[in-house]
């Protein structure tokens, strides 16, 4: 079964290749045929994805919490997000920004893999699974929030300088990857804010040494700072939508830290060493 | 008889010979019934439109041409030798390239306009109501609609704004997504102020205000938008409400300042504000633009997104022609079915065919045969074939010529089962008939099919 997990790994990823390719090729040439195959391709890769991850945990006896199969997790949870943002908003031309998102988080999955330490016995808890499932929601949603900054950023710029490249035909109005953004933001938020505090009680509970003082919280705690702000600026109106999306990519720039790159650095980063 | 255009466009003609030579919506059956009462004519259909008069006709070759140029002299009664100079004269299949490069726009003047799509099928239309079109036509029409259709959906042939109005609309877009519900102010009573917010209103816009230095000009215009006029020394103050700025006035120095648009962002709760700039001298200070979340164009920026946006059209005109290539490769085959020579070298070509295995089989049957003996029973079957045949295709060719020629021809294929065998048959016969059709047709030159060379 563990076999099988893994070849569905990499047809995902293939599928998920594919996608990309065909996104990029809609991009540039706008030929709605392209995009039709890419959403295929990246539905058919979601399927293999998911059932790769189903079969895994039955033959783990679980679904791994820590290391690499976090970003499985991760890059999974942005494809699902993205079919259902692209269901609601209906611009296929995200799907060229995101897919290749998730692609990344798959390789990463692979080539970053590091020896991390024991997992705590304290993570045998309910309340863990909650806060990791909360964590990998949430980043997706930031994930999509941070290229839609991106996307801001590259298409204010085209209209400040008066450009009509490609990129600036093919990206959607300013309206719309504002809304898009605030919305994903909007979405992650609260489901970071819960994960955090779960993670918080069971900390609390089991106080172990340290705890507070642990990067990855203090990162964490980072990431909720950077986008309760980005919601407080946005809703009061205080900001404008440019000061909001730099703060959206500063934001996801620690997330990417706290996904990828704390995973790479020895045990210890994490009380739980997840 | 085969395809004829005779026209003249925008690019041969100026508007003075343009306009005498029209066939609007009500003149057109009585223009139909004249053309196709000339005995040269057995198919019609006329392309009015602003930009080009075009008929096109299935018609004899010798005469149609004078008929048609006879028939659009007298409808409209012009000299003969002057409409000549304006007219240009297309035979065959260049008649199909170019209603499929009509039908695409591409002969346009403004490449990519949807707008010839339409005329074309009015025009067929009536020919079609008023028993003008027969088979050619009605099949090179309909394949002319699908190219039209085909370049419209697989390029982007009409999808940037190629004129300055739309150029600002599409701008607008791209910062607000749609101009539903939005708000316009527009300064300056003037008439491209005003041809541009024509423009924006018809993509919805909710409320038009207008400002001017005459107060009065300023409500005329609101009334033709349903609009408000405000003071002009309001107008600091109401741009807060505005989300588009269009700036037209005839003053000589900055109207709207970086001072003024950066106190009225104050209090907008983050909206955009999309600013145009079309006076000449400028009205809004280019500094304007350094502002966060606002974004100015002036006349030259939305000349060069024009620009830009007319080569944009000139590429997918590149693609559009690789459709024609394919429509018109598809239209020829099947005119080529209904040409004679094709035709009358299939039939000859089956003939041999039948003539060759039924000779394989009696030879087979009658044991060893002489060389002298098997030449004269080769020669003899050659005889009888040739001899059948050869009334038929001759009186075939000659009908032909006439005005419902192909519909002789037509039957012929039918009869001999000619589309059977090339297109639905089994593959090895097809290939074999068409192969010796090739022979046939290589090695006889003008005398094809009156002869199997044997």
């Amino acid at each position: 079964m563990a076999q099988v997990a893994v070849i569905l790994f990499w047809f995902a990823t293939l599928l998920y290749v594919s996608a990309t390719v065909l996104y990029a090729y809609f991009f540039l040439s706008k030929r709605a045929a392209y995009s039709w195959y890419a959403t295929f391709f990246t539905g058919a890769g979601f399927l293999c994805h998911t059932a790769s991850i189903g079969l895994r945990s039955s033959a783990e006896g679980g679904t791994s919490l820590g290391g690499p199969n976090t970003l499985v997790l991760l890059a999974w949870a942005l494809v699902l997000l993205y079919f259902v943002m692209e269901h609601l908003v209906k611009v296929k031309v995200y799907g060229t920004l995101l897919v290749p998102v998730s692609l990344v988080l798959m390789a990463a999955s692979q080539l970053m893999t590091v020896k991390v330490g024991a997992v705590s016995p304290l993570v045998e808890n309910w309340k863990i699974g909650i806060h990791v499932a909360l964590i990998v929601f949430a980043n997706a949603g930031f994930f999509i929030a941070g290229v839609g900054a991106l996307a801001y950023l590259v298409q204010e710029s085209q209209l400040k300088r008066h450009r009509t490249n490609v990129l600036f035909k093919r990206l959607p109005s300013l309206t719309n990857i504002d809304l898009l953004t605030r919305r994903a933001v909007a979405f992650a938020f609260p489901a970071y804010t819960g994960g955090l505090l779960l993670g918080v009680f069971r900390a609390i509970e089991t106080d172990p040494p340290g705890w507070w003082a642990d990067p990855r919280v203090m990162l964490a705690g980072l990431v909720w700072i950077i986008f309760g702000t980005y919601i407080g600026l946005h809703y009061t109106q205080r900001a404008s939508a440019r000061t909001t999306a730099w703060m959206a990519l500063a934001g996801v720039l620690v997330v990417t830290v706290l996904a990828i790159v704390a995973r790479t650095v020895p045990a210890g980063f994490h009380v739980f060493g997840l | 008889m085969h395809l004829i255009l005779v026209g003249l466009s925008h690019k041969t003609a100026p508007i003075e010979i343009r306009e005498r030579l029209t066939f609007p919506a009500h003149r057109q059956a009585e223009a139909l019934a004249a053309l196709t009462s000339d005995p040269a004519v057995a198919e019609a259909v006329i392309i009015s439109t602003c930009n080009r008069t075009e008929i096109y006709a299935v018609a004899s070759v010798e005469e149609g041409v004078d008929a048609v140029i006879n028939f659009m002299a007298e409808f409209h009664s012009l000299d003969r030798h002057e409409l000549v100079r304006s007219l240009y004269i297309n035979h065959g299949e260049s008649v199909v390239r170019h209603l499929f490069r009509v039908v695409a726009s591409l002969d346009s003047m403004v490449i990519g306009e949807a707008q010839i799509l339409g005329q074309v099928k009015e025009a067929y239309d009536h020919a079609l109501n008023n028993g003008a079109t027969g088979k050619i036509f009605n099949k090179l029409f309909r394949q002319s609609f699908e190219v039209g259709k085909r370049v419209r959906t697989e390029t982007e042939i009409g999808e940037n704004a190629v004129s300055v109005s739309y150029a600002a609309i599409e701008l607008a877009k791209k910062v607000f997504d749609t101009l539903e519900g939005r708000t316009i102010l527009v300064l300056g009573a003037g008439k491209m102020s005003e041809l541009t917010a024509k423009h924006l209103v018809s993509q919805g816009v909710k409320s038009v205000l207008v400002a001017n230095r005459t107060f009065e000009r300023a409500r005329e215009l609101a009334e033709r938008f349903n609009g408000e006029a405000i003071r002009y020394d309001d107008l600091y103050e109401r741009m807060r409400d505005a989300d588009i700025v269009i700036s037209s006035t005839a003053a000589t120095h900055y109207v709207i300042t970086k001072e003024h648009v950066a106190q009225s962002m104050r209090g907008r709760g983050g909206r955009p504000l999309f600013l145009i700039d079309i006076a000449v001298p400028r009205d809004i200070e280019p500094a304007v633009n350094d502002l966060s979340n606002v974004f100015l164009y002036d006349i030259d920026d939305l000349s060069g997104v024009v620009e830009s946006n007319l080569e944009e059209r000139m590429r997918e005109a590149r693609r559009a022609e690789l459709i024609i290539d394919e429509e018109f490769s598809a239209f020829s085959r099947w005119r080529e079915s209904l040409e004679v020579q094709p035709t009358v070298a299939a039939i000859r070509a089956r003939a041999d065919i039948i003539r060759r295995s039924e000779l394989e089989k009696a030879c087979k049957r009658l044991g060893s045969l002489s060389d002298k003996e098997l030449q004269t029973i080769d020669a003899l079957t050659c005889a009888i074939v040739n001899k059948m045949l050869h009334g038929p295709t001759q009186r075939l060719k000659h009908a032909a010529e006439a005005k419902d020629g192909y519909e002789y021809i037509e039957t012929a294929r039918h009869l001999y089962g000619l589309d059977e065998s090339e297109g639905r048959g089994h593959g090895k016969l097809r290939d074999l008939l068409t192969k010796r059709a090739k022979d046939v047709s290589e090695t006889t030159g003008n005398e094809i099919g009156d002869s199997l060379g044997c």
